[in-house]
């Protein structure tokens, strides 16, 4: 995998990238659901997204309310919240 | 962002369509405590709620209404499903089939299509947690209604539960109004805004 920056708004606007990617190759596989293309389109870029999340959420806590990871704390509801310029 | 889940948050599997349950099923759909209105209440207070746990309980709680929303669409679907035009008319249904079919549209029991004007967004934390605290009960009260008028088990079942997750909300909003009262000035402990009253 390539590299992929460390802080927390550039690995974000990478996670971001890589899940529109996915999302619209998505889209399109409702519609084409055997198109070989677009099904490995969707596997390659499935792994990048999933070793980008692992890497921002060991940093930055969960990005959903299934991914709490510490024993001590529940994290999920600490800011900032994505609608605050600060989450950006 | 939100990602579709592709799975039920509880089972709805009905055995026998019934138009009459679902003519006053479909309040919870689009009715004034229904669960669209739920949804769109807590997901669009949240943004002017200055606790983040608060906005956690907010955002997870209408996360959880949208799944309810999905859930009275179930019911509906399957009690409608395979009714002939018959059917439909001796419960009068009719009034709802001429215009939607049996598609599923928001609208009251009363037939008045869903309104916004159900929900309230004050953008004050008190006016707000305590309109949640209120539309938990009274979607509550709109369950045990429906309760009262359905006798099919299979119907009961998911119905109870929804009745249940209510309590449940009515005890995390209950959290949020001290989690919110907790941050607050205590001179100014029922009218202070601190979104503009420093």
């Amino acid at each position: 995998m390539e590299n992929y920056p460390v802080d927390r708004a550039g690995l974000l606007r990478r996670i971001q990238a890589e899940d529109f990617a996915l999302y619209e190759v998505a889209l399109y596989l409702d519609a084409y659901p055997t198109n070989k293309k677009a099904l490995a389109f969707y596997k390659e870029h499935k792994a990048i997204l999933e070793a980008l999340k692992a890497a921002y959420m060991q940093k930055y806590g969960p990005l959903t309310i299934y991914d709490n990871t510490s024993s001590t704390e529940w994290q999920w509801y600490r800011g900032p919240w994505p609608w605050e310029k600060e989450a950006n | 962002m939100w990602i579709y889940d592709k799975k039920l948050q509880y089972p709805v599997k009905i055995k026998n369509p019934n138009a009459n349950y679902a003519k006053i099923i479909i309040s919870q759909l689009g009715g004034p405590d229904g669960e669209l209105a739920a949804s769109q209440r807590y997901l669009h207070q949240r943004y002017s709620m200055p606790y983040d746990k608060v906005r956690g309980i907010l955002t997870d709680v209408g996360t959880e209404e949208l799944a309810h929303l999905e859930m009275i669409a179930a019911i509906l679907y399957q009690l409608t499903k395979g009714l002939s035009p018959e059917e439909i008319k001796k419960a009068g249904m009719d009034i709802y089939f001429v215009d939607h079919t049996t598609g599923l549209y928001p609208v009251a029991a009363s037939g008045v299509p869903f309104d916004m004007k159900y929900v309230g967004v004050k953008g004050d934390v008190i006016a707000d947690l305590n309109e949640d605290l209120a539309a938990e009960q009274k979607a509550r009260v709109t369950y045990d209604n429906i309760l009262r008028m359905v006798d099919d088990p299979d119907v009961r079942d998911p119905i109870k539960y929804l009745r249940q997750r209510e309590l449940v909300h009515y005890q995390r909003f209950g959290d949020a109004l001290r989690i919110a009262q907790d941050n607050l000035d205590s001179k100014n402990f029922y009218a202070f805004n601190p979104s503009y009253d420093k």
